[in-house]
This record gives C-alpha cells, sequence and structure tokens, in this order.
C-alpha cells in the first residue's frame, strides 16, 4: 500500500505548481487553470484521508467541491469573455485601471 | 416541519430570489422597477422573522445547522445589509434590462452568508462561503461596458479563488488529523490536531483563506482596487456583508474548531491586526478617491475587529461582535452616500472617469444636504466619535482589550483611531467648507430611504447601546 505522506506529497507539489502559476501568469485563461489545479490538490488529500481514516465524508466533500470548481471556473470565464468584449484580449496585466 | 420553521428567514430570501428571477424573464424593463420592491419586501419579511427567533436555539439536519443567538446576530447583520443595499439599488438598477439578475445574486450572497452564520459542519460552511463568493463575483462585474468594474471583478475572482483553494486545502488537513467535518467534534479531537504537524499547516492555511476574505493585509491587495471598480451598491454589499461574514466563519473555526492551537493562532492575528489597521489607516490618508478612501478604512476595522482573536475575553468578543453590526450600517451607509453623489455626478457629465473623487465632493452640504449630513454621520460613527454605534464598539473592544492586560495593542488602536480621524474629517471638510461648484441636485428618495435607515441604525446603537450588547453578549457565549 502506497503510505499516506506519498499522496500529501504529491498533493504539495501539486498546490505548489498551481499556486506558482497563478503568480506568474498574466494569461486569464491559464489562471483558470491554475485555480482548478490549486483545488484539485486539495481534492486529492481529502480522498486520501478519507481512505486511510476509513470515514466517506471526504469523498462527499470532493464531490461538493468537484461542483463548486465547474462554477467557479464559470462565472471566472464569464468575467473573462466581458474582459475579452472590452479590450480584445485576454492579457490580464493590461488591467491596470485602479492604482493607487 | 418545526425544524423548516426555524429556517424561515433563509427559505424566504431563496423563494424571493428564484421568483424575481423567473419574473424577470416576461417583465419589459420599465416594469422590472416592481422586482426592486418586491426584493426589498422578502428582506424585510425575512429581517422580521429573524428577529422574531432572535431567542431559539436549535441544531438542524444532523448536526450541520446550528440556530443559536451568534448565528441570529449575524444574520441579522447580513439581512439589514442586504436590505440598505435593495433599497438603494432600486435607483441604482433603474432602467437596467438586467434588474431581476442583479437583485437574485445580492439574495443569493445573502442566503449564503446566512448559512455561514449557521454552519456547523466544515464542508456546509465552505459550500456557503462559495456561494456568497460567486454571486458576489458577478455583482462586482456588474456595469459590463465599465472597464473599472470589469478589472474589479477580475482581481476580486483572483483572490477570492486562491482563497477557496487555500481554504479547502486548509479544512482538508484539519479533516485529516482530527477525522471529521463536524465543527464541534473538531474541537473535541483537539489533541490530536496538536500532536500532528498538520494542526499547525490547517492554521497557516485557514488564516490566509479567511484573511483574502477579510482583507488582512498582506492578503488585502484586491480590496481597494475592486471596492473603487465595482458599483457602490455592490462595494457596500462587500465591505459591510461579505466582510462580516469572513469573520463569523473565522470566529467558529477558530474559536471553537481549533481553539486547541490558540497559542499559535492568537500570535498571527495579533501581528496581522496590528499591520492592517497601521496599513489601512496611513494609506487611506493619501487617496483621493473616495471609494478608495473608504476601502482603506474598511481594511483599518477589520483590523479593529480582529483583535477579538488577541484578546479572547467574552467581553472583547462581544465588542467585536458589536463592532461587525456597527461597521455594517457605518460602512454600508458610508458607500450608500458615495453612490448617491456618483448618480448627481453622471447627471452633470456622463463621461466622468472617477466619478468618486473628492473633488466632486466640493459643498455637498448645499447641493445635496441630506446626503451630506448623513455622510458626515457616518464618517464621524467610523471614526469613533460619540455618541454613534463607532464609538460604543470602540468602547467595549478596546476597554476589553486593556482589562486583558494587552495595552500595547489597545494604544495602537487608539493611535490609528486619532490618525484616522483626519481622512474623514477631510471629507467633511470639502462637504461644508469649500463652496459648491452646481446647483442643488435633488436626492432620489430611494437613496434617502436607506441612507435614513443607516442613520437611524448609527445613532440607536450610540444612544441606546444596551440591548445591543445584550444581543452581542448572548453570541458571544456561544463561542466562548
Amino acid at each position: 500500500m502506497i503510505p499516506l505522506n506519498c499522496y500529501l506529497g504529491l498533493s504539495a507539489i501539486i498546490f505548489a505548481i498551481g499556486l506558482y502559476g497563478l503568480i506568474s501568469q498574466s494569461n486569464g485563461i491559464r489562471i483558470l487553470m491554475r485555480v482548478e489545479l490549486m483545488l484539485n490538490s486539495a481534492n486529492i488529500n481529502f480522498v486520501a484521508f478519507s481512505s486511510y481514516n476509513d470515514d466517506l465524508t471526504g469523498q462527499v466533500f470532493v464531490l461538493f467541491s468537484i461542483a463548486l470548481a465547474a462554477a467557479e471556473a464559470v462565472i471566472g470565464f464569464a468575467i473573462l469573455i466581458s474582459i475579452y468584449r472590452m479590450h480584445d484580449s485576454i492579457d490580464l496585466s493590461k488591467l491596470n485601471l485602479l492604482r493607487w | 416541519m418545526t425544524d423548516l420553521m426555524l429556517l424561515a428567514p433563509e427559505i424566504t430570501i431563496v423563494v424571493t430570489g428564484l421568483v424575481v428571477l423567473l419574473a424577470g424573464l416576461f417583465m419589459s424593463t420599465p416594469s422590472k422597477k416592481i422586482l426592486a420592491y418586491f426584493s426589498t419586501l422578502g428582506c424585510i419579511i425575512a429581517l422580521v422573522l429573524t428577529i422574531n427567533s432572535l431567542g431559539t436555539s436549535a441544531t438542524l439536519f444532523s448536526g450541520t445547522l446550528g440556530i443559536n443567538a451568534l448565528s441570529q446576530f449575524f444574520k441579522l447583520v447580513f439581512l439589514t445589509v442586504t436590505l440598505l443595499v435593495s433599497i438603494a439599488s432600486i435607483k441604482y438598477t433603474e432602467g437596467n434590462s438586467h434588474t431581476e439578475e442583479f437583485y437574485t445574486l445580492v439574495l443569493f450572497a445573502t442566503f449564503g452568508m446566512m448559512m455561514v452564520a449557521s454552519a456547523e459542519d466544515l464542508m456546509v460552511l465552505f459550500v456557503a462561503f462559495e456561494l456568497a463568493s460567486l454571486a458576489t463575483y458577478a455583482l462586482a462585474g456588474f456595469e459590463k461596458q465599465n472597464p473599472r468594474s470589469l478589472e474589479a471583478a477580475m482581481k476580486y475572482f483572483i483572490a477570492g479563488a486562491l482563497s477557496g483553494a487555500l481554504l479547502l486545502l486548509g479544512i482538508s488537513f484539519v479533516y485529516g488529523a482530527s477525522g471529521t467535518t463536524n465543527i464541534s467534534a473538531v474541537a473535541q479531537n483537539a489533541d490530536l490536531l496538536m500532536s500532528s504537524p498538520m494542526g499547525l499547516l490547517s492554521v497557516v492555511l485557514l488564516i490566509a483563506g479567511f484573511g483574502f476574505k477579510i482583507a488582512l493585509v498582506p492578503f488585502h491587495m484586491w480590496a481597494p482596487d475592486t471596492y473603487q471598480g465595482s458599483p457602490s451598491v455592490v462595494s457596500a454589499l462587500l465591505a459591510a456583508g461579505s466582510k462580516k461574514m469572513g469573520f463569523v466563519a473565522a470566529f467558529k473555526v477558530f474559536i471553537v474548531a481549533l481553539i486547541g492551537l490558540q497559542a499559535d493562532w492568537t500570535i498571527a492575528f495579533a501581528i496581522l491586526a496590528v499591520i492592517t489597521m497601521t496599513y489601512g489607516n496611513v494609506v487611506a490618508l493619501s487617496q483621493t478617491s473616495v471609494k478608495r478612501m473608504l476601502a482603506y478604512s474598511s481594511l483599518a476595522q477589520a483590523g479593529y475587529i480582529s483583535m477579538a482573536f488577541v484578546v479572547l475575553t467574552p467581553m472583547a468578543l462581544t465588542g467585536g461582535i458589536l463592532y461587525a453590526l456597527s461597521h455594517g450600517f457605518m460602512k454600508a451607509g458610508a458607500f450608500i452616500a458615495t453612490a448617491a453623489v456618483v448618480y448627481m455626478v453622471f447627471k452633470d457629465d456622463k463621461k466622468s472617469e472617477i466619478p468618486d473623487h473628492i473633488d466632486n465632493f466640493k459643498g455637498l452640504g448645499k447641493r445635496m444636504p441630506i446626503t451630506a449630513l448623513s455622510l458626515t454621520i457616518f464618517v464621524f460613527a467610523l471614526a469613533g466619535i460619540p455618541p454613534t454605534a463607532g464609538f460604543v464598539s470602540k468602547f467595549i473592544l478596546f476597554s476589553s482589550t486593556i482589562e486583558s492586560g494587552f495595552v500595547w495593542l489597545a494604544v495602537i488602536a487608539i493611535i490609528n483611531s486619532a490618525i484616522s480621524l483626519y481622512y474623514y474629517a477631510r471629507v467633511v471638510k470639502y462637504m461644508y467648507f469649500i463652496p459648491a461648484e452646481g446647483e442643488r441636485v435633488s436626492e432620489p428618495a430611494p437613496y434617502v430611504v436607506a441612507l435614513l435607515i443607516a442613520v437611524f441604525g448609527v445613532l440607536a446603537i450610540g444612544f441606546w447601546p444596551e440591548p445591543f450588547v445584550q444581543m452581542a453578549m448572548n453570541a458571544a457565549d456561544v463561542l466562548i
């Protein structure tokens, strides 16, 4: 049996990739993909804990979180489409009207 | 059946939202005004139902939802804020073909916040938290033709998505270490959390996740941009409602579930509270956009409320919880007053790029007397001048901080309050002591009604604090 720490390590690596991408990218769609990565790394954690604790709550939680991630992506793409119509691009580094 | 009666306020809000959404499909744009009145009515009914159920306490749905003094108090906060926003938006959405979507999103966001206040299980808490966040992302970008509104929505979305991911990861470690997602069961398994490194990891992740929502420095960078760019009525909902949702969720997760790790998170909150209030007040000094200044002042207020996490006595929590209600009235009122000014500016000049610039507040006392007077009361309340709600809540919070021996923290907070008076008084100076540049403008009735309700709330808590303090004390008893 694969030890629990391997799953936690995998999830930590995926989360770190997602976080790095979120900070370094300026393309809107890539940012949405990084958000999905981060949410899924948490899902891996839940399923791993659920299996090692012999408790189903974690798997139910993952079903909810997958549905929420889908809803979140929908809102994100809706905002991106509005931005594309306005600026003809989805490069988020061009959004710089609001600053101090 | 009796169980469902306890959820009557939530059910009223959801049903109103669905009816508004469906009815809007079959109505012409001018007649959609009636939907705005209908939503306001729904909020009033839900508010009355919540006030009626203030004393009850119960647990529903196998311990996943709880009705108690804390949840009902925060539902009161959310519903009053939604009522103010909904009344003010009658004018804002006038003639807009998307009125029904605006109101549905506002009502669904409120529903999410109310469920967070009731959640007794981390799963329910997370789902409700995301429901409120998703609805507010869309609201922030409601002006689809306005690049500032879209930018505000995108920045809010990215920060919110990051906060959601951090929260989810934090909850997964809490679940992994304690084997359950029920908040009170997590508290019982505190020794499991303390013996495992996952406990500390989850504290770090959850502070970051909630920090984004509450807008604590250094997780605040989205807040000024979003509050400035989104429509003013939506900023009122975000600053007064959504931020309080972050607080009630953090109260439940840290003070109830993770109380075993108290030593770790009180230090973190002490540092965050000090940085947040100082940064917010100092940066607010140099702002020329009034909405942005209110956003930084909102950061500072979040810093004050966070002191409740550091002191952790029943009295300090009472102060923090009462502050949430007062801040709801003051901040929602101040943003709605800005909305009235923005309306006036757009009437003169459709192309104005920064309608909330402080120059537009010149001579407001002559041009819009009710708005100017209410805004004066709100900013003085935010600064903590008696006899207003801001003074009472600051007094309870700061005095309980000193009583528990955190004199240094109280001193920093009081110095910060003094700094904040400068930028609040500057707005008043512009409104009353610099001559007006335009004609007198007739103030739209919805804004006036919303402002007067907020003024009434601020002064009621200031002049007659006993019942509100008692309610906040009952709510604090649930936590400690």
